[in-house]
């Protein structure tokens, strides 16, 4: 074990009194404790910057929950990675800590060997059937969820056709509790789907770069993400939509007109209800609408980032601007195919400086197997994150609603107040209140009171900076996802160390993974919450915890990214590829150390941000 | 058999007549690698001079009395052939034919007294390693027909340095089957200059050129006395890797001299790069060009012009095969192991997160 390297412990960690009582939101296993004192020690817990950035609401967790347990035991008990264990979360003042569990002892590795051997193989084989499969049955269960009925009120009497000529024998009490209990399940079964290949994917990227660097030693790590990246990525669908309906709008003057206009998305739409053209165009909406704008404007994990279907003036921006660059005379589609050929020539040009038969062989077999599977690692986040999500924070809204029309709660966002244990103690109390008759009170007062309570905190939560990580670094990682994702290495553990104890004033260069080739200057906007992504001007370098490609419209105006946690397969590191678009990711202190207006060199070819004049 | 050639006429089928170094540049030519222009004076100049008069029965009386053991004895015989070659005259019809194309070459670029380098290029034809058994002699900057003829002799006579005629005999190489010819080529007046290997020389990893270079003449850099800009190109996505030192010192010639020195590079130009991206981009462009010409990797002298634009201003002044990493054999190095054998190995493996 590595002795101690200057991370505090989790147990001395020293919250701001404004965050008194943040443990009660969470579920006790999610907190670090005397108890677990020992193993908690052990590990290395870091901060999950890619998925949870900012301060969790409580309900928000729920994916946290659902993937800790579906990633994890796909490679401990389901696929077999063998010397991998899962990986582990605790909550630190409202943020989310993870660490790859130690591995397992040398007995079970060489169990795990055989079963991996023998299942591992086997989907490699038949990925390109196994993967329509996985497709229908999520969309399946997409729809099952989309089709819960949520009671929208409870009735003063339920109506005669339950009752007579039989009686249905359960009513709407039930109905609710039923309809969270089987939302909460299928969130937590998507998930379960959501990682059933997704090992396996890094895996194989992580092999292919492997190879990669033993042919070509000096490989840049963007050229290995650019061989693997595909063209066809349902990611980037919505977008492809959106163009599709700039384009039908900019044909014609009378919707061209609507959608250019400076009013709201909803008035824009009542505008085009009353012209042929305009409902001919509202009809070609209609059919990308589902599934293409079930997409977040955030990354998908936060319930207030709002989707495409529900903030409608951030698609309908996106339009305005695409007609008027249609009318400029821009281009405003990716180029698909010639990115495709792009690529596929770097592949070959890469393929004839190998020198023997048989590694060109072993480089052929392993690229094949890795553009094949890692189409999964691309096409599933839109399926789940997206799609899947937009529909769980649509039907989560109906619930939140019911409460404030019987005045649990003030408003109905103030559900995700909440954790996933303790809706059902908000719905049984409403239930249970409704079922004893008139003039019974519920405990309302303490629920809002809770609420309230929680609000602040979250409120001082988002204020505070927790420290990049806690515990003893590991010697080594096995668990995939620890250094694809995260990008969890030596120098990013050092850097760490470095960064908690710099002033950020005198930082004057940043390192990270050069993610995305290509050297500019420029000034940043620093966007720390997803809101203020708005506010990004044409020409500047965006500086964010991470990015996702929900957000891929904004990627034609800036000049440059950086993130501070991402590997070079992170969502932030793919999109700029794809853009062409230079990117840093994984600084670790990015958004503490530059400010707004600060001018920098960005290096995306060496990973190295310089700060050139302090605003 | 002529007494000159010029570069263009001579590929590697002339390697008997011209040596091994001009013919390369033949070769470079051939492959439209821009060369500066020149001639080789042929081994049969070389032949003939040394049978006129006797010469040849008179070096090989000397050198059989060569004792090895006797470090003196080596140098006092090579003194003597030195000597001797420097005072006896090249036929006239040799001269004139040296003179004619020098004053060819000068015509070409309408200056008088064109400077020249003029570098020895050994040949022997059946014996291995030829390169070391001559002397390998530069002369830069080279002025007017009686210094080119002088500084051919001396390319000439420098098959019998002392370190030429030991290691001749060490290795068992017959003294008369080691023949030389010289080059006579353009000198390219240099802005910046250096040296590139068509791989990555610290790794081996074929998908990267690597080049060397520093202001002024290149043999700063072939000799080591400066810490060369460092460029590591991306042969497939010319990315370029920089690595700029701190160039003191740079070698110019020194008109007042005539000669060429070692002097202190102006402090403006210390710390910038010594060639342009676009510079870089056209020397790797030529290095994959070179490589697939010979169809291994190779290891290039070049230089960029001060007068000419780019790109006209790049030339390359010699190519050789690569030595450390082709002389391996060429094994796999994933080790003939199966897309599944290599994801085997990968998924029991580890990562290193901290030292």
């Amino acid at each position: 074990m590595a002795e101690k390297k200057g991370f505090p412990m989790p147990l001395e960690v020293e919250y701001p009194k404004e965050l008194e009582g943040w443990e009660e939101m969470y579920p006790p296993m999610y907190m670090f404790s005397k108890d677990r004192k020992e193993w908690e020690e052990k590990h290395f817990w870091f901060h999950d910057k890619i998925h949870a950035p900012e301060a969790m609401y409580p309900l928000d967790l729920i994916f946290h929950e659902a993937w800790q347990i579906s990633l994890s035991q796909y490679t401990t008990r389901v696929f077999c990675i063998p010397p991998a264990q899962g990986i582990a979360q605790r909550m630190v003042g409202c943020y989310m800590y993870i660490t790859p569990v130690a591995p397992p002892p040398p007995e079970i590795i060489g169990e795990k060997a055989g079963l991996f051997q023998k299942r591992v193989f086997y989907v490699f084989d038949h990925y390109d059937e196994l993967w329509g499969v996985w497709l229908k049955k999520f969309k399946a269960l997409g729809e099952e969820m989309n089709n819960i009925k949520v009671p929208e009120e409870f009735p003063k009497f339920e109506p005669d056709d339950t009752v007579l000529p039989e009686p249905k024998g359960y009513y709407t009490s039930y109905d609710v509790i039923e309809a969270w209990d089987k939302l909460v399940d299928m969130m937590i079964k998507g998930w379960q789907y959501h990682f059933q290949y997704l090992n396996l994917a890094y895996l194989a990227y992580l092999l292919f770069a492997d190879i990669c660097r033993k042919l070509f030693p000096g490989i840049a790590e963007s050229t290995i993400g650019k061989l693997v990246a595909g063209a066809y990525v349902q990611m980037f669908r919505p977008e492809e939509e959106l163009c599709r309906l700039a384009r039908l709008a900019a044909a014609v003057p009378a919707v061209s007109k609507i959608l250019k206009s400076d009013i709201p998305a909803d008035k824009k739409i009542e505008s085009l209800r009353k012209t042929a053209e305009g409902n001919d165009w509202l009809v070609e909406y209609e059919k990308s609408k589902d599934p293409w704008f079930f997409v977040s404007c955030g990354s998908g994990w936060f319930h207030y980032e709002g989707s495409w279907t529900t903030k409608l003036d951030i698609p309908f921006g996106y339009l305005k601007a695409d007609i008027e660059r249609i009318e400029k005379g821009e281009k405003i589609e990716r180029d698909v195919p010639s990115i495709d050929k792009a690529r596929a020539e770097l592949a070959e040009e890469y393929r004839k400086l190998i020198k023997t038969d048989e590694d060109r062989k072993s480089f052929d077999d392993t690229y094949r197997a890795v553009r094949t599977i890692y189409k999964y690692a691309e096409d599933h986040l839109f399926w789940v994150e997206h799609w899947f999500h937009t529909i769980w924070f649509d039907k989560v809204r109906e619930f939140g609603r019911l409460l404030v029309k019987y005045g649990m709660l003030k408003a109905p966002d103030d559900i995700y107040l909440f954790n996933r244990f303790e809706v059902p103690l908000l719905l049984e109390d409403m239930a249970t209140t409704w079922a004893l008759g008139e003039g019974v009170p519920s405990r309302s007062q303490y629920w809002q009171a809770k609420a309230e309570k929680r609000n602040k905190i979250l409120d001082a939560a988002k204020k505070w900076n927790p420290i990049p990580a806690l515990g003893t670094p590991p010697e080594e990682v096995a668990e995939p996802f620890t250094v694809m994702l995260w990008g969890i290495t030596t120098d990013k553990v050092q850097d760490w160390l470095k960064g908690m104890a710099v002033v950020p004033a005198e930082v004057t260069e940043l390192k990270g993974f050069a993610s995305s080739a290509g050297v500019v200057e420029g000034k940043v906007r620093v966007v720390k919450l997803l809101e203020e992504i708005t506010k990004i001007e044409e020409g500047e370098i965006l500086v964010c915890p991470t990015t996702n490609p929900a957000w891929a419209p904004v990627f034609t105006k800036i000049k440059a990214s950086i993130t501070d946690i991402g590997g070079l397969t992170s969502h932030a590191a793919i999109v700029c590829r794809e853009y062409g678009v230079p990117s840093v990711t994984g600084t670790g202190i990015a958004t503490t150390v530059l400010k707004t207006g600060d001018t920098v060199k960005v290096d995306g070819n060496t990973g190295i941000v310089k700060i050139l004049k302090r605003a | 058999m002529p007494y000159t050639l010029w570069f263009d006429k001579a590929g590697r089928e002339a390697i008997g007549l011209v040596g091994g170094k001009n013919a390369s540049l033949g070769e470079l030519i051939r492959a439209d690698i821009p060369v500066p222009p020149g001639f080789s004076v042929t081994t049969e100049v070389f032949s003939e001079f040394l049978s006129a008069g006797g010469l040849k029965e008179k070096i090989k009386n000397l050198l059989s009395k060569i004792d090895i053991q006797d470090v003196s004895s080596v140098e006092n015989i090579s003194n003597r052939i030195r000597q001797l070659m420097a005072e006896t005259p090249f036929s006239k019809r040799i001269e004139e034919e040296i003179s004619f194309n020098y004053q060819a070459l000068a015509q070409v670029f309408d200056v008088h007294d064109l400077p020249v380098a003029v570098r020895s290029s050994a040949t022997a034809e059946d014996l291995p390693g030829a390169s070391f058994a001559g002397q390998q002699d530069t002369f830069l900057w080279v002025q007017g027909t009686d210094e080119v003829l002088e500084k051919i002799k001396l390319c000439m006579s420098s098959l019998f340095t002392p370190r030429a005629i030991s290691y001749r005999i060490k290795m068992g190489f017959p003294h008369e089957k080691v023949l030389i010819s010289v080059g006579v080529q353009k000198i390219v007046d240099a802005r910046a200059a250096g040296v590139m290997f068509t791989l990555n020389p610290t790794n081996g990893d074929p998908s990267k050129v690597v080049i060397e270079g520093n202001w002024g003449l290149g043999e700063s850099v072939v000799s080591g006395i400066c810490n060369p800009d460092k460029f590591v190109v991306d042969k497939v996505t010319q990315e370029i890797d920089k690595a700029i030192s701190l160039k003191e010192c740079e070698c110019v010639y020194d008109p007042v001299r005539r000669e060429v020195i070692h002097a202190d590079t102006p402090p403006d130009r210390r710390e910038i790069p010594c060639i342009e991206d676009q510079e870089v981009l056209e020397l790797t462009r030529y290095a994959k060009r070179v490589e697939a010409y010979y169809g291994c990797p190779q290891d290039i002298e070049w230089a960029i012009d001060k007068q000419k634009p780019f790109p006209l201003n790049i030339f390359m002044v010699q190519s050789r095969p690569e030595t450390i990493w082709s002389q391996q054999k060429k094994e796999p190095v994933l080790g003939k192991k199966s897309a599944y054998e290599l994801l085997m190995e990968k998924a029991l493996s580890r990562v290193k997160v901290s030292s």
